[in-house]
């Protein structure tokens, strides 16, 4: 009930969005195309300026996957996770999702599909993908447009915000 | 310091991959990751271009300064520098298009704001407050629907695949809040 709502809120959003600037362009009675396409040029030029950021950590992230690098780290870091009390079930996808979004995807289904869609397992993987970002693939692409080289404290204000939202939605999942 | 983290993990991942016999996955990895950034890339150029333009049509139609206007006493809080008005636009458009799930959309949001507070940041090579405190409740946005999420639970047999949102506003909700409170903090030290 709840989600169909919301859900048909968040599907007006981008239509909505576009509407409103349009309709407010002919009412101010501006060039309204030509605008468009001289906004889409900045656009394009972004994005080129963005691959090859997008390029080296695509490769950095595959480099640690695909050698086993991330499998080791799981194993030396289970007994910290078992310590913690977080299910060993969950411990790759909380290592991989910050680093990963579509491989943590994969992961989800994995987890929801073996351990059920509506048990604490799969309910809390999937929680914590609704609530946990990919916090250094985002760190890297967004100050890949910067000119900045020291990043402060945005990433222990990211990596704090992850590992609070994994606690949180362990928690949740336990009371909700 | 990327340059650290980056070698890093193309060494770590050479290393490993020699202790694990993986050459051979690790080099088709490799190539197979960097077309797939450029596949992505392309895939957001697109999205990218059209929000551009949109945006663009707001910003000299006027619409933009009117919102930040308007918005100015709700992003105060968290950006208590003022900001121009274009930057404080593409904040909110990032903001709200995670929350409404527009996921690339979001990220072409983002990054053009990036660009902006870059623009706007006076120390050039050191993050201002302003990214910090922008990516950090940009990377804890809540989303109103994970749609992603719910569609695989819902394929896997889920009877209510709809209960896992208010969990996950709840815990990105208490999130924000930490990362919030992370910046705050710092922002009190000069740097």
């Amino acid at each position: 009930m709840i989600a169909s709502v919301l859900n048909q809120i968040s599907l007006f959003f981008i239509p909505g969005i576009i509407t409103l600037v349009i309709f407010f362009g002919i009412y101010k009675k501006a060039p309204i195309y030509d605008l468009f396409i001289e906004g889409t040029k900045d656009g394009l030029k972004t994005a080129i300026e963005i691959l090859p950021f997008i390029i080296a950590i695509f490769v950095g992230i595959e480099a640690l996957v695909s050698s086993g690098a991330m499998e080791f780290l799981e194993r030396i870091l289970s007994p910290v996770f078992q310590l913690l009390r977080i299910p060993k079930e969950l411990t790759s996808m909380i290592l991989l999702r910050p680093v990963s979004g579509s491989g943590s995807l994969v992961l989800v289904e994995k987890i929801v599909n073996e351990y059920g869609p509506d048990s604490f397992i799969g309910r809390s993987a999937s929680v914590m993908v609704g609530s946990c970002e990919t916090v250094f693939y985002v760190l890297a692409v967004y100050f890949g447009v910067t000119a900045v080289k020291n990043i402060r404290h945005s990433l222990s204000a990211g990596l704090v915000g992850y590992v609070v939202g994994i606690f949180a939605s362990l928690i949740a999942c336990m009371y909700i | 310091m990327m340059n650290y983290i980056w070698a890093g993990m193309l060494i770590l991942g050479i290393v490993f991959a020699v202790i694990n016999g993986r050459l051979n996955e690790f080099s088709d990895g490799l190539m197979k990751s960097c077309t797939n950034g450029v596949y992505f890339v392309i895939g957001l150029a697109g999205i990218m271009a059209v929000w551009s333009g949109i945006m663009n049509i707001a910003k000299e139609t006027g619409l933009i300064d009117f919102v930040a206007d308007k918005t100015k006493p709700l992003i105060r809080f968290l950006f208590p520098v003022g900001l121009k008005k274009e930057t404080t636009a593409m904040i909110l458009m990032s903001f709200t298009a995670n929350v409404f799930g527009a996921g690339n959309s979001a990220t072409v949001f983002s990054i053009k704001a990036m660009e902006m507070l870059d623009a706007e940041n006076h120390r050039k090579t050191a993050a201002s407050n302003e990214m910090c405190m922008f990516i950090a409740v940009n990377m804890s946005m809540i989303q109103l629907v994970p749609i992603t999420v719910i569609k695989i639970s819902s394929e896997a047999g889920s009877i209510n695949a709809g209960n896992i949102i208010i969990p996950s506003i709840l815990a990105g909700l208490v999130s924000m809040a930490a990362s919030i409170f992370i910046c705050k903090l710092y922002e009190r030290k000069r740097i």
